[in-house]
């Protein structure tokens, strides 16, 4: 199965793919409920759903957010949500997925709860937390404008807020035209050494590249990048602020949201769409079992995938998703995500076992 | 039968010193114990208690040998230039005859005040090699390529000599103003030129002092932090702090191996440490002894202008081009040399301003800067009294076990720390009041140091006469020696402030959401945004902090006017 | 016995030291001291620096830890190395003047000399009138508002006699307080102190390493080098009759006489010296043994030099003036003598040239025997 050529994602190999991961190991911690649970009573607030007791969230009075945006992006995200709900205060912890799934993880095992909402960029440490119990299932009534492809299995525990991909950049001042990548083997052209960039293990993005161009081109492909000497970073944030001063001449995991972002500030970069696809990686948020403020939490995750939210997700300058949802409008720059070819992993127990192995590859990529 | 007074239990010297004392060992050790503990953890490195121990991690430290090599290179260079340097101020402004020598000398601190951090931002711009700021101006000059790459090794020993290498100024500085200028005077008598003497008289005389600080600033050095993250992280160059920092931050974070590579840094800087008490072990901490020489300076003829000169450009170079780098940066929306006048925007302030993690990052910024400083200065004070003056058992050792987390670089203590309260069961992790007991603790040598540099310049009759007139401990403490020591408390109070408010190694890995201090706030900027975002924010900080150290510093005058003026 | 604004003078006490032991490392400062010191006198430990009398001195305080021996205050054990007990000063009821005055200056003058007083939670207008008193007897009485800061070294001296006698304590402890002022102040200050003992009454050991102010302000003196003690004895007993060389040297200056007993030519209480160059020299033996060789001390302001020959048959020759050196109040000559040198003060008169041939002679009370070393 992991030498043929991704297929388009469906149910069933998600489900298939759950399932296994559920069976396979042990379970720790809370219990996933295996049936399906209804929430107590939808009520409709603003203009979406919601199965969390508002009154009772009000009272908590504050959900905390781990996240892996950008600092500005999740303040922005959180000031939306404080706006519609002024009585929640909220606080946040970023760090890259890698980091931020390890803090909290740290923090249960020394039984400290202290996370409401956990947002991760890649889906391996989301299937581990669910694995050990840690997200709560809540059966958001917002659910329903959502694919299950594009849900936890079964549903409930995480969700995809939001689709990210990438694609490559370059800078105009300092890549030829006639050098400009527009293939991905284009960035083993050994004119772009120590001159390119991508990002750190720590990404979820970054593995879902590492995993799709893998089994596209082979499994020499990223020996042959790391002849490159590329450098790595924690942020597109910072991979788009160095591509744009010339710093480095190509970016090989250019998100297209960062591409945007910059270039509305007026940097001489261009994007280019591969041809055989561009590696997709959903934002997956979901409420964390023993949350210290657990109706805040649901009601927090269900204004997430409300159109309310996902209109923030989407139209943030600074965050940029494609939203998943059934009825969502175009990207802020007309496109659709249906105008892209996004690849995903067709087997997700794979791609989340292949984990550890793409670590310690990249990490030897990275020169550490 | 001896004048005896009726007086309710006190405890005495003794006991207290015993709790106090007991309860700072305990916090320097607890986390260095779970350090080592990690470090032997081999098995499932996530399974705490460790499944099993070996030496395995540090046998698997081989692989990362090119890492150790980076750090030394980088260590031994900075050590050189921050020496070379801090002899160069250090002579000029205690042995030449420089217009403007004090105020000169007051100015050297400023580095100090702009953080190795922001200094390395400042620097990232200045002299990236494509996108730095001077690169850009050689380039416009005609030039091909870039004139300086600052995310070199030598780049970075660079900025780490300029701003952490301060220390290097002062206690060389120390050393020659503690020199009988008479020495020099006898040679320029028998017909010695300048050059001369300063070869064959100064040289000799300082150099045990000049080494006590090279082994110093190399401790130091060994574990610099923000440099090698700005400037090293982008060229694929990792020392071990910050090879360790990216281990325990990715998925599945490698706690063992980073734990092996600090305990690796901890030993030699333990090493360093000891080597450099033992050069020192003299005059410990008293590098101005009771009688201070007030050295006439040296006429140094027509050099006195170039050598003011020389000072204005250290000056300019560690202060005031990042200041104004930043200050340029913070207001384009991308930042560079040669801007269109589009580029220039405000909104990074408008942003910076109106991030709450900002606000909040700076308000508990000045919270803990004040909270450090004022329990840190009874404490240090307390402890200094103890190991000093008290004159009870085991003082030696306290101090010595005191004065470790100098030997433990504060990211590698922080990790410590932060599996060490993980477990505690009152719930202080992830909250400010961690963050509070980690900066007593890995301040704890610079707190005693200040202090007791200047407790041991108060002469011990002083306390004695008290004694005669029958005070007990606690009354003469009270009455005499703090008073006596208000300056110097101060002083600390106010050095324990700075450095709690610029701190970064432990800070970054002991936040929690609603515990977010400003320097790992302004580097997760760093990573997160934009250059130019994180510029706005860092001088921010630089503003806030001044404001409050003026607002403080006016607040102490107050308080050391003396008695019976 | 109360002074004359009618605060109670204190009760003295005695104190006692025992085979006093302090040691550093290897070095024995204090080897094996005992002397006691009776309600009210005034004791000088007298001797060169490194003797161990300022050992003694904080021993005594408490402020140095002993290795061994016994000390009393007023019959308490404060110190005793057996039952390891040590009473830590600020209990021992002393007080103590220190030669760096150790003034605080960080209070006032009045604030200094009431620290005591305040300690000891007397109340305000009690210290008011004490310190009043106090500052009155050392004459400092305008300066009590002054920062202790600004006072020159003489006014800081007054004020730490002032703030060490103030809360009436039973002993008093003088670490060299002089030896900081000029000679002419120390000279003035000498009488003042000794004025102060007087109507206080307070038992006070007082350690110098000057010997003018040791004659004048002693009842006794104890003469110490390298930690023992050489001699106890009032000023005039230490300098007329002392025991050996270092004492005889020490305390005045002596010409050292040594020679061969001739026992069988004593007689009318005096002993016979047959120096090596056969001069024979009278001197009293004072109740001395002494055994086939023996010295005598000769002071050097008891020789007398004259023209002509005295009168009396014992202690007198020719000697030769070798150098004469003006000292102002006194002359001194160095003369040959029995072929060595011998030295001679006399109060000055006309000079006398080098090389004049005089007769020298000595009263035979004035050669003190000394005891077999």
């Amino acid at each position: 199965m992991s030498d043929s050529p991704p297929r388009p994602l469906t149910r069933r190999c998600f489900l298939e793919a759950g399932a296994a991961a559920l069976a396979a190991a042990p379970i720790l911690g809370g219990t996933p409920r295996a049936a399906a649970q209804a929430p107590a009573k939808v009520t409709k607030v603003h203009d979406f759903s919601t199965g969390a007791d508002i009154a009772k969230a009000e009272q908590e009075g504050e959900v905390v957010y781990y996240g892996h945006d950008s600092e500005p992006a999740i303040a922005a995200l959180l000031e939306a949500f404080r706006k519609d709900f002024p009585k929640i205060k909220t606080s946040y912890v970023r760090l890259q997925t890698g980091a931020l799934y390890a803090k909290i993880t740290a923090e249960r095992s020394a039984n400290r709860f202290l996370v409401d909402i956990l947002q991760l960029s890649d889906i391996s440490p989301a299937i581990d937390f669910q694995k050990k119990g840690g997200y709560e299932s809540h059966l958001s009534p917002e659910l329903a404008a959502y694919k299950p492809a594009y849900q936890s299995t079964p549903p409930g525990y995480f969700t995809w807020v939001g689709v990210t991909f990438a694609g490559i950049a370059y800078n105009r001042g300092k890549v030829k035209p006639e050098q400009a990548p527009k293939a991905w083997k284009d960035i083993l052209n050994p004119t772009f050494k120590d001159g390119i960039s991508a990002k750190l293990a720590t990404s979820g993005m970054q593995h879902a590249q590492w995993y799709m161009l893998r089994k596209l081109y082979g499994n020499d492909f990223w020996q042959e990048f790391a002849r490159q000497r590329p450098r790595g970073f924690d942020a597109r944030a910072q991979l788009f602020d160095r591509l744009a001063k010339g710093d480095d001449r190509v970016c090989a995991l250019a998100e297209y949201a960062g591409y945007t972002l910059f270039k509305e500030k007026g940097a001489d970069i261009d994007f280019a769409a591969p041809p055989d696809g561009l590696p997709a990686t959903p934002a997956i948020l979901g409420v964390v079992n023993r949350a210290p403020h657990p109706e805040a939490a649901k009601l927090f995750a269900d204004w997430a995938l409300s159109n309310r939210g996902q209109a923030v997700y989407q139209n943030q300058p600074l965050l940029l998703y494609g939203s998943l949802r059934n009825d969502a409008p175009p990207m802020p720059t007309g496109k659709r995500l249906s105008d892209f070819k996004l690849l995903f992993p067709s087997d997700w127990a794979d791609f989340q076992a292949s984990h550890a192995m793409f670590v310690k590859e990249w990490n030897g990529i990275m020169g550490l | 039968m001896p004048a005896g007074r009726a007086r309710s239990w006190r405890p005495g010297p003794a006991v207290v010193s015993l709790v106090v004392g007991g309860a700072a060992v305990l916090v320097v050790f607890y986390p260095i114990v779970y350090l080592i503990q990690a470090s032997l953890s081999v098995g499932d490195p996530q399974a705490r208690p460790p499944e099993a121990y070996g030496l395995a991690n540090f046998v698997d430290l081989a692989r990362y040998a090119h890492i150790f090599w980076n750090t030394i290179v980088v260590s031994v260079v900075a050590t050189a230039l921050a020496i070379v340097l801090g002899f160069a101020l250090g002579w000029i402004l205690t042995r030449a005859n420089v217009p403007g020598r004090e105020a000169l000398e007051q100015l050297m601190a400023l580095p100090y005040y702009v953080t190795p951090l922001m200094g390395a931002l400042a620097w990232s711009l200045i002299g990236s090699p494509s996108g730095g700021f001077l690169n850009q101006v050689w380039r416009a000059l005609g030039g091909e390529g870039h004139l300086i790459d600052i995310t070199t090794p030598y780049g970075i020993a660079w900025v780490m000599a300029l701003f952490e290498g301060s220390v290097a100024f002062v206690m060389i500085g120390a050393v020659m103003k503690s020199m009988d200028p008479a020495l020099e005077e006898a040679s320029q008598v028998l017909g010695g030129s300048r050059l001369r003497t300063m070869l064959k008289i100064t040289l000799p005389l300082v150099l045990p002092g000049v080494l006590g600080a090279a082994i110093f600033v190399f401790a130091e050095m060994l574990g610099s932090f923000s440099a090698a993250l700005v400037l090293g992280l982008p060229n694929r160059f990792y020392v071990v702090t910050t090879a360790m920092y990216q281990l325990v931050s990715q998925y599945p974070p490698r706690f063992p191996q980073a734990a092996a590579m600090g305990v690796s840094l901890f030993a030699v800087m333990f090493a360093m440490v000891w080597i450099y008490r033992r050069i020192v072990s003299r005059g410990s901490y008293v590098t101005i002894t009771g009688k201070a020489f007030r050295p006439r300076a040296m006429d140094v003829g027509g050099l006195k202008w170039p050598l003011f000169a020389v000072c204005l450009v250290y000056l300019f170079i560690a202060v005031v081009l990042p200041v104004l780098t930043l200050l340029y940066a913070s207001f384009q929306r991308l930042a560079t040399a040669f801007p269109r006048l589009d580029n220039f925007t405000l909104a990074n302030y408008v942003t910076a301003l109106s991030l709450d993690a900002v606000r909040s990052a700076l308000a508990n910024s000045l919270i803990l800067g004040v909270a450090t400083a004022g329990l840190g200065v009874f404490l240090m004070g307390f402890l200094s009294w103890l190991i000093y003056r008290s004159r009870l058992p085991g003082a030696g050792a306290i101090e010595y076990v005191l004065m470790f987390p100098q030997a433990v670089p504060r990211l590698v203590f922080a990790f410590g720390m932060l599996w060490a309260w993980l477990v505690f069961p009152i719930p202080i992790y992830g909250t400010l009041w961690l963050l509070l007991i980690a900066y007593l603790t890995v301040f704890l040598p610079l707190g005693i140091r200040t202090i007791s540099g200047v407790m041991l310049q108060i002469d011990r009759t002083l306390e004695e006469s008290a004694q005669m007139c029958g005070a007990s401990w606690g009354y003469r403490l009270r009455t005499v020696t703090m008073p006596l020591l208000r300056p110097g408390l101060i002083a600390a109070a106010l050095l324990l402030f700075i450095a709690s408010v610029r701190e970064l190694g432990a800070s970054i890995l002991l936040m929690g959401p609603k515990a977010k201090v400003i320097t790992p706030a302004i580097v997760e900027a760093w990573f997160s945004t934009s250059t130019e975002q994180t510029a706005a924010m860092a001088l921010l900080q630089t503003l806030a902090v001044a404001l409050a150290l003026i607002f403080l510093f006016a607040v102490a005058k107050r308080a050391t006017r003396p008695a019976g003026e | 016995m109360t002074s004359a604004s009618g605060v109670p003078a204190s009760r003295a006490a005695s104190i006692e030291v025992n085979d006093l032991v302090v040691q550093y490392g290897n070095v024995r400062a204090v080897r094996g001291v005992s002397f006691s010191v009776g309600a009210g006198e005034h004791l000088t430990l007298l001797g060169p620096s490194g003797c161990g009398k300022t050992t003694t001195l904080r021993a005594i305080a408490g402020l140095e830890k002993p290795t061994g021996g016994l000390i009393r205050i007023d019959g308490a054990v404060v110190y005793d190395s057996r039952s390891r007990t040590q009473v830590p000063p600020e209990r021992r009821g002393l007080s103590m003047v220190f030669q760096s005055y150790a003034i605080w200056p960080h209070m006032t003058v009045f604030d200094n000399v009431a620290y005591g007083l305040r300690v000891r939670r007397e109340p305000e207008s009690e210290i008011a009138r004490k310190v009043g008193w106090a500052l009155g007897l050392v004459q400092m009485a305008e300066l009590a508002s002054r920062s202790a800061s600004k006072l020159s070294g003489g006014q800081q001296q007054r004020v730490a006699l002032a703030r060490a006698f103030v809360f009436s304590p039973s002993v008093l402890l003088f670490d060299e307080p002089l030896s900081n002022l000029d000679a002419k102040l120390r000279a003035e200050m000498r009488v003042e102190l000794k004025e102060l003992q007087r109507q206080l009454g307070i038992t006070s050991v007082y350690v110098t390493h000057d010997l003018e102010e040791a004659l004048a302000i002693s009842d006794r003196i104890i003469v110490m080098r390298d930690g023992v003690i050489e001699q106890i004895g009032t000023p005039a007993e230490i300098y007329e009759l002392p025991r050996n060389a270092f004492v005889a040297d020490f305390v005045g200056s002596a010409n050292l006489i040594r020679g061969r007993r001739r026992p069988e030519l004593d007689g009318d209480g005096l002993v016979v010296l047959e120096t090596p160059g056969g001069t024979l020299v009278h001197g009293v033996a004072h109740g001395r043994r002494a055994g086939t060789e023996a010295v005598f001390s000769a002071r050097t302001v008891h020789l007398q030099l004259s023209r002509e020959r005295p009168r009396g048959e014992r202690n007198v020759w020719t000697a030769r003036v070798r150098s004469r050196v003006f000292q102002g109040d006194f002359t001194q000559y160095h003369l040959d003598w029995d072929g060595r040198r011998v030295v001679l003060r006399c109060v000055t008169a006309d000079p006398v040239a080098e090389g004049t041939d005089l007769f020298l002679s000595v009263d035979p009370r004035h050669c003190i025997l000394l005891e077999d070393q």
